[in-house]
């Protein structure tokens, strides 16, 4: 393995966090979500030469991250209509979620497999306390607008949230 | 619940075990409705090379070749000199396929630019592809007829040249209706096979595009 992979791979590993929820967001299947990752690394590897270390790593990955999960199309498979709470990456890491926040972490995710992909981007952005400036320069959208997007964004997932059965205050 | 929070919960949502396998990913293939039209182009290169090189043996064995499909000179040579004219389409539009792809993938421009682009690019591969094949199939098509009917299929052909088309110009008008015909079934196959494969992928993105579009 080369300097230049093994710098990669351990970038990707120190921050991996950030992948993984994004496709979590961004997949409910976990098939589907396993692909998006892979194809995440795929294309930060293909990008990583235009990595010029201005900005932090982490913030490059996301943006790197979101516009590959924006422009990805899962498999074209049968497979059965799942209405499982997206809980983790496999059964190890289902069984340590416990109580209750850990319950609406899980109906959140939940709920955010009904946003749009550009929503899913900004739901993405927002939990991640990413300061609206960032958010606007990632999104090719003004300040004003990221605002305006997610008033609306909060409303449309109380929304969702209660149509769940779950109280939203 | 609220989502603000869920905000400690969300940061120390991290995954557990050993579950990102990255080195996997060197090895696996892209899954981009662009890296897929890009297999796609790869195959199909590599399957006009294997039909080059069939024609070029079926042609150039000889006369036993010939002799066996009952092929008169003039069916071999117009057949060379169809199969040049495609060698040199072939040649032209791989080579501008393999000059894009080479200049393609830049991911971490703004979502909004990212959006645009792949879907630009999406489109404009679409276009050339599109092109491409009503230029090439025909002329296959043709080359396959010439090769296939052998002498027969020329002497019609030879007939059809040689009538007077102002005295009876049905023969000429056949040849017309067969052209246009297959120009059209080319055409139909080519829409239909691009809209299943990759005309919900340009749709979905045109809709993000316009999305972010309209509010910038």
């Amino acid at each position: 393995m080369d300097t230049k992979q093994a710098r990669f791979l351990q970038l990707i590993e120190e921050n991996k966090g950030i992948l993984f929820k994004i496709s979590k967001i961004y997949q409910d299947d976990p098939e589907d979500r396993s692909d998006l990752l892979q194809e995440m690394i795929l294309q930060l590897w293909i990008a990583f030469d235009s990595y010029r270390a201005e900005s932090k790593f982490s913030t490059w990955m996301y943006r790197v991250g979101l516009n590959t999960a924006i422009a990805f199309f899962r498999k074209q498979k049968r497979r059965p209509d799942s209405e499982k709470l997206p809980f983790g990456f496999d059964q190890a890491e289902e069984k340590t979620l416990a109580g209750e926040k850990e319950e609406q972490l899980a109906v959140f995710y939940k709920a955010v497999q009904h946003l749009n992909k550009v929503e899913k981007a900004l739901v993405y952005l927002y939990m991640e306390d990413v300061p609206y400036d960032d958010i606007a320069a990632s999104l090719g959208i003004t300040p004003i607008n990221v605002r305006v997007r997610l008033n609306r964004l909060k409303s449309k997932l109380k929304e969702i949230i209660k149509n769940m059965n779950y109280e939203y205050r | 619940m609220n989502i603000d929070d869920l905000k400690d919960t969300w940061k120390n949502d991290q995954p557990k075990g050993d579950n990102l396998n990255s080195k996997s990913a060197f090895c696996k293939k892209s899954g981009s409705p662009l890296s897929r039209i890009r297999r796609n182009m790869k195959s199909e290169f590599i399957a006009v090379l294997v039909s080059y090189a069939c024609l070029i043996m079926l042609l150039f064995y000889g006369n036993q070749s010939a002799h066996y499909l009952n092929l008169a000179n003039p069916v071999v040579n117009a057949s060379i000199i169809v199969i040049f004219i495609l060698f040199i389409l072939n040649g032209f539009y791989f080579g501008r396929f393999f000059a894009f792809y080479r200049s393609f993938s830049q991911y971490d421009l703004n979502l909004k630019d990212s959006i645009r682009k792949i879907t630009y690019e999406l489109e404009l591969n679409i276009e050339i592809y599109k092109t491409y094949n009503f230029c090439v199939t025909p002329l296959a098509v043709l080359v396959t007829f010439m090769l296939l009917c052998g002498t027969n299929g020329m002497h019609y052909v030879q007939k059809v040249l040689s009538t007077n088309t102002f005295e009876s110009p049905l023969n000429l008008l056949i040849i017309f209706a067969v052209i246009i015909i297959s120009f059209a079934v080319t055409y139909i196959c080519i829409n239909h096979h691009l809209r299943t494969q990759y005309g919900k992928y340009v749709a979905e993105l045109k809709e993000i595009a316009d999305d972010l579009g309209n509010e910038g």
